[in-house]
Formats: structure tokens, C-alpha cells, sequence
């Protein structure tokens, strides 16, 4: 019989839940925002009906993320720090610096082995986060998807000084109103993000392969901005979303097998498929 | 506040002297009430100034104005006095201790009274306010002048207090003699500006016999702690950030001479009994620097519910054994308290010139790490203290650089494994000491999280 494990990642915009069992089977990504957070379950539910499985098929499911806590449908909760280094170990097994750029918050790790063995968080601010660019797009009346695009035709990078997304965008749409191109302006805020999350993760020694993940790997511009910084070009999984579920999956997997060959139970948790309670 | 204060959640403490704290505290701020009543002078003061045996020689009653900010914190009550002081246009990036306690002192001035519900009664005014110039610490210089603005009839005495600073190239004992000579002389001010402003006279036989006392009161203290070595551990920092109250606010006293021989036979038969301070410990952490944030003391609980407990903190371990100071025998008390006062910094100045690149408190932390059989270092960085939390991460820098004593295992690029030692795992958090809107117990529950997973990464190498 097959056995299929499941991570569930529950990040500040979005949830993402991959099921494995050699391989990747399923993957879903849905919305977290504020009225969709307690619907974690319907992400799973989709991974689920994707593969045609019952929920009780799944032998072990790890919640991470920022909303892990009172999942009910996990057995166990792992931290994101431990499930990204997993899942990007997996996936590109020459990786020795991880840098997440989420929607609320950015982080580096720093693997050894394929675990996790330094890492630094961005403090209690949306510089340097997807939410940044997500404030900014809607002052400058663009959407989030066209920045990347947009950022890469331009000559050069406006210089904004301010990483305070609030002060940020005050600050581009008066450089806007004085008639910077748009697309110097976007260059501009990609280099300010880059400054800012290269200086974070410099509190680690930075070594190669560098990997960039989450919804911020997706923006090519950041990411050139990124490499700028950096010196040398850094490596993306092919959904860069999807690396923490990943890694959770692949810990639960781990954990069952050492459990089977020390022969020991797998602590299970009396999971059930429905919402979240959230920090209850 | 109201809303706050309702949501704090009580700290469990690991000993019974511990739990004894709060109601000394308590108790010594009623005392200053009383003493206010009955006429008795009273001095703002700062903890750490070399000067705790001179005001109680003299009878006079201190006011700790540092521990009395820790206190609204704690209360989650600082927030009315931090924004009185932003209204008197202090800024929001000053030492929270400072701008609490101003924003106290104005408020009090304006009311001619205490502020309503002032936490545990409040702060009462003094007769002088007896500050510090000292490396530790800049507001201790300014915020007593700065408070002056609304109590302009109580003077300010500025006790200088500097010690050689470290050169590796430089053998402190050359030029030490000079700043004893400074720091007896400034302190022989201080005696006569007392003298002066209160109208106490000195008992110089009294401050013999409380040196004597203090002397062995840090030797008390030292070997108290010591016992933490034990494994389990009987007590961690979460406790300490309470037993400093003694060290720090009470030197000088037969109470907080008793309160440690309490803790020591507490601590002795914990350890003869296996009591840890959780049930199954599994990481110990030091508390490798930087002020807590006092509202926040509950983090300490969550790191135990994760088994990892800290039997050791370099935040307030300001005493030494008498035993490892180089103090020369001299008659003057006020030179005995200088020699003790300095020869505590340069107590590491040998030890570090021994490793290239090295720092006193860099060896501190080494020697920490290896005595406590350390897994993981957590240091605070509080964005109100410049002085101190800057040097904090240049310690762990320099830490990661010139020690690295954990063997482990690692894949290189040509495929094959090498042996690789790599440093000690460090996390620091960041807040700050009073202001609770600088704080996230959400976030800061996540980084210990995911540092706990690192740690354990590297243990189970």
C-alpha cells in the first residue's frame, strides 16, 4: 500500500499544501488573507479531491508556517526555518544559504547537511517583505504581477531612501509626481527591498549556492536586484512557493520511517479536516 | 493601560526565593515612602555606581529610578509615562528607562502628587539626584540633569566611575592606580556634596563594617550561582532577572546578605534532590546580554515549555568572588570600594590578552559557555539602549570568529564529508526593555521556535 504524506505551509498571504509520496503528487496554493485564514482546510480539501484521496489515506501531515498553531488537521507542527531547509535541501541539494522573501516577513537560513543551522529573521516591519511591494504597486496604480517587468526596462534605479513602507510610498509617488519614469521608480524599490533583506541575512556568512524562495522569487526584478547585491546569480526551485509545504512533507516522511526503524509509534494527533482556530 | 495589564499572564519562578522578589520590591518602595513622611533624605540613584555603601552609611533612602521604570514595565503600566515624556518632546528613540522616569517625574510635578494609580504608589520626589559618568551607560550622565527641568531645587551630584578600557597590547596594571586614585577622589565628592545638600554626616566606622559586608555579600552571590552549574540546572535566568533585585538595588544590607544564604541552601538541596527547573531539560542556554523586556519575563516560560533553561546570564552577574579581584589592602574604604568597583572589568583583561582577538567580555561568554556546558546563546537587543546592545552583536561576531568548539560533520563540494567545527548557535532577540509597542509575542514565539530547531540540528549531528 502506498503511503502519502502531507505539509500543509500556512504563510501571512498565502497557504500552501503539498502531498508526496517518492515524488511530488499535489500542490495547492490559496489565499491566507484575513477572511481566508480559517480555511486551511479547503486548501487541503483541493490537494485531497486533486489526487482523489481520503483525507485518512494521508499517514502523516506537518503543519509550518506563520498560522501552524492549532492546526487541526496536523500531527505535528514544525517551524518554517526547519521544513524551508528540508524542502530546499531536497530540491537543490548544493544550497548552503536559503533567502525567503514571504508576504510579511523575510528570512535567511543556513544549511549544513541539509538542516538548518543558523538563521536570521527580518524585525517587526513589512521592509523588505512582499507586502512592501504590494502597498507600493497600489500608490503607483500597478499591478504587483507587472513590477517585475516593468523594473527590468529601465535604465536605471531611482534612488528612494526610505525602506518605512509608509514613508516609501509618500516618497515615490512624490518622485512620480515630479516626473521619474515609473519603471525607474519600481528598479528603485527592488534595490531598497535587495538593501534591505541583503543586509539581514549578511548576519550569516552568506555562501554559494544561494537559493531564493517564496513569493518574492517570483519577482525577477527583486531577484537581479538580489544577485546585484550578492555578486555572483542565485538558484530558484521551480515554484518557489511551495518549499516550505514541501519540506514539511518530507520532515513527517522522515519522522515515520525513524519511528518504523527504531521501532517505535508515530505520535500522531487526533487530527480532523476542519477549520482553524488560530492562535485560540 | 487597563486592557494591558489585565492581559499579562503571571511568570512561574523555579524557587521559592524568587517568588519572594515582588513583595521586596514592594516593600523597599513603601519604605521610601515612608522614609518621605518621616523626613529622611532621599536620592534618585542608579545601580552599578560604586556608591551603595556611601548612601547607606549615611542613612540616606535610595530611590532606584531604573528599577522603578522595570517596575511600570512589568506592571504594563509605562506606556502613560513614555508618552508624558514624548509630549515634553523627549524623543522615542532615548533609554525607555529615562523617558519613563521623566515622563514620571513630569507628570508628578504637574499634579503636585502621585499619578493616579502610579504603580505600587509611585516614585517620590527626592532631596538629590546622584548620577554617573561611567562607560556602561550614557543617560546615567544626562537623565537626573535633564529631570532637574522640573525639579530645579534638587541638585545633581555626576559620580565619575571610568575603569581602564582593554588593550590586547597593554597591561592594565600600568595605569590602573590612576583611576583608583580618580574614582576614590570622586567618590570623597559625593561624600562631602551629601553632606552638604542632605545635612547627614558620614559614620565611617559604619562604612568600614558595610564594605566588609558587601565584600562578602559578592562572594556569597558568586558561589550562590555557581551552584547553577548543577545539571539540572536548580535555577535559570527567568529567576535571575528576579534574584538581581537584591544584587542590584539592596547591596550593602544584611537583608540581601540573608536573601542569598536563603537562595544558596534553596539551590543546594535542589540539586541534592534532582529539581531542575523543568522536568526533562534538554537545551541550556546562556543569557549572553542585554536588559529583558520586563513586560515580557512570561518568554522565559515559553522557552522552558520547550525544555531549554539558561543557568547562566551575564545581565546583572555584577558581582565577582572576592577571591578572583586583585584588591591590595588598603585603610581607606572609599579606595577599597574603587579597587573592587574597577578591578571587576579588568577581572578578564589577562584571560583575553592570552587569545588573539579576543575581549574581555568575548572571554566571559567563552568562559560561560564551557563552565554551564552551553548549547545555544540568546541575547536582547532593546532599541532604547545604544550603549550596551551594539556591543552585543559585535561580542557574538567576535564569538563566531575566535571560538568554535562544536565538531560537526559536513558534505563538501567534491561530495565527500569533513570534519568542521562551527560556532556556537546564537539568537537575538529584539524589543525593548519598557516599551511594550516594540514587542511581538507572536514573533519573538517564532524565533525561539525556529532557534530551538537549529540548535537541536546541530546537536543531533
Amino acid at each position: 500500500m502506498k503511503e502519502y504524506f502531507a505539509g500543509v505551509d500556512i504563510g501571512s498571504t498565502m497557504t500552501k499544501v503539498v502531498i508526496i509520496n517518492e515524488t511530488i503528487l499535489a500542490s495547492v496554493v490559496g489565499p491566507t488573507g484575513p477572511e481566508h485564514r480559517k480555511l486551511a482546510n479547503r486548501v487541503m480539501e483541493e490537494a485531497l479531491n486533486k489526487l482523489s484521496l481520503p483525507f485518512s489515506d494521508i499517514t502523516y501531515i506537518v503543519a509550518t508556517g506563520y498560522g501552524r498553531v492549532n492546526v487541526p488537521f496536523a500531527d505535528k507542527q514544525i517551524t518554517e526555518i526547519s521544513c524551508h531547509a528540508r524542502g530546499v535541501a531536497n530540491l537543490i541539494p548544493t544550497a548552503r544559504t536559503v533567502i525567503d522573501i514571504g508576504g510579511q516577513d523575510c528570512k535567511g537560513i543556513k544549511l549544513s547537511n541539509g538542516k538548518a543551522v543558523d538563521f536570521a529573521m527580518n524585525d517587526k516591519c513589512a521592509a523588505g517583505t512582499g507586502r512592501f511591494l504590494e502597498v507600493i504597486a497600489e500608490a503607483l496604480g500597478v499591478e504587483l504581477e507587472e513590477m517585475a517587468e516593468l523594473s527590468l526596462k529601465a535604465k536605471k534605479a531611482a534612488e528612494i531612501s526610505n525602506t518605512c513602507t509608509v514613508f516609501a510610498e509618500l516618497e515615490v509617488v512624490s518622485k512620480l509626481a515630479e516626473g521619474v519614469p515609473l519603471e525607474e521608480l519600481v528598479a528603485g524599490l527592488h534595490e531598497a527591498i535587495a538593501t534591505r533583506i541583503y543586509g539581514m541575512v549578511s548576519r550569516l556568512k552568506i555562501e554559494k549556492d544561494v537559493v531564493v524562495t517564496g513569493g518574492g522569487a517570483k519577482n525577477i526584478g527583486l531577484v537581479k536586484a538580489m544577485e546585484a547585491k550578492i555578486g555572483y546569480p542565485v538558484l530558484k526551485p521551480e515554484d518557489p512557493l511551495l518549499t516550505g509545504a514541501l519540506g514539511a512533507a518530507l520532515l513527517g516522511k522522515d519522522m515515520v520511517k525513524q519511528a518504523i526503524e527504531k521501532g517505535v509509534p508515530v505520535a500522531r494527533s487526533e487530527r480532523q479536516l476542519r477549520e482553524a482556530t488560530f492562535f485560540s | 493601560m487597563k486592557n494591558m495589564t489585565e492581559q499579562r499572564t503571571p511568570r512561574r519562578k523555579a524557587t521559592e526565593s524568587a517568588s519572594k522578589i515582588p513583595a521586596m520590591v514592594k516593600g523597599t518602595l513603601a519604605d521610601t515612602h515612608r522614609a518621605k513622611e518621616e523626613g529622611k533624605p532621599i536620592a534618585y540613584s542608579f545601580i552599578c555606581c560604586g556608591y551603595d555603601e556611601i548612601i547607606r552609611a549615611m542613612d540616606i533612602i535610595p530611590v532606584w529610578t531604573e528599577n522603578y521604570a522595570g517596575v511600570c514595565a512589568a506592571k504594563r503600566d509605562a506606556s502613560r509615562f513614555l508618552e508624558k515624556a514624548e509630549a515634553g518632546n523627549f524623543s522615542r528613540s532615548l533609554c525607555t528607562y529615562a523617558t519613563c522616569g521623566l515622563g514620571f517625574d513630569l507628570f508628578r510635578e504637574e499634579l503636585g502628587e502621585m499619578p493616579p494609580n502610579s504603580p505600587w504608589g509611585g516614585q517620590v520626589k527626592p532631596d538629590v539626584m546622584l548620577g554617573s559618568g561611567q562607560m556602561l551607560c550614557d543617560p546615567r550622565y544626562k537623565w537626573y540633569q535633564a529631570a532637574q527641568q522640573y525639579m530645579p531645587d534638587v541638585p545633581v551630584f555626576v559620580n565619575n566611575a571610568f575603569w581602564p578600557p582593554y588593550e590586547s597590547d597593554i597591561d592594565y596594571r600600568e595605569v590602573i592606580d590612576h583611576y583608583v586614585k580618580y574614582m576614590t577622589e570622586e567618590l570623597r565628592g559625593l561624600v562631602n556634596f551629601l553632606e552638604k545638600h542632605t545635612g547627614q554626616k558620614m559614620d565611617w566606622d559604619r562604612l568600614c563594617e558595610l564594605v566588609d559586608l558587601t565584600d562578602r555579600t559578592w562572594t556569597l552571590i558568586w558561589d550562590t550561582y555557581e551552584l547553577r552549574k548543577a545539571v539540572p540546572t536548580p535555577m535559570d535566568t527567568g529567576d535571575a532577572m528576579n534574584t538581581m533585585v537584591p544584587i542590584a538595588f539592596m547591596m550593602a544590607t544584611q537583608q540581601c546578605y540573608d536573601f542569598f544564604k536563603d537562595l544558596y541552601d534553596e539551590l543546594q538541596y535542589r540539586i541534592d534532590n534532582k529539581m531542575g527547573v523543568v522536568p526533562e531539560e534538554k537545551y541550556r542556554f546562556m543569557w549572553g546580554g542585554g536588559l529583558p523586556s520586563w513586560f515580557a519575563l512570561s518568554d522565559f516560560n515559553y522557552f522552558w515549555s520547550k525544555g531549554a533553561v539558561f543557568p547562566v546570564e551575564t545581565t546583572y552577574r555584577i558581582v565577582e568572588t572576592m577571591a578572583a579581584l586583585d584588591i591590595p589592602e588598603v585603610s581607606d574604604p572609599l579606595e577599597h570600594i574603587a579597587w573592587r568597583f574597577i578591578t571587576n572589568f579588568t577581572r578578564w583583561y589577562d584571560q583575553a590578552r592570552k587569545r588573539p582577538g579576543s575581549h574581555p567580555d568575548v572571554e566571559r561568554l567563552i568562559q560561560y559557555i564551557e563552565d554551564y556546558k552551553i548549547d545555544g546563546i540568546v541575547m536582547h537587543e532593546a532599541f532604547s539602549c545604544r550603549s550596551w546592545h551594539p556591543g552585543l552583536i559585535w561580542q557574538l561576531n567576535t564569538l563566531k570568529k575566535i571560538y568554535k568548539p562544536i565538531p560537526v560533520l559536513r558534505l563538501g563540494q567534491d561530495g565527500k564529508t569533513k570534519e568542521h567545527y562551527r560556532e556556537i548557535p546564537s539568537l537575538v532577540l529584539e524589543s525593548d526593555i519598557v516599551d511594550i509597542s516594540s514587542y511581538s509575542e507572536a514573533d519573538t514565539h517564532q524565533r525561539i521556535d525556529a532557534f530551538i530547531a537549529t540548535v537541536d540540528a546541530v546537536k543531533n549531528r
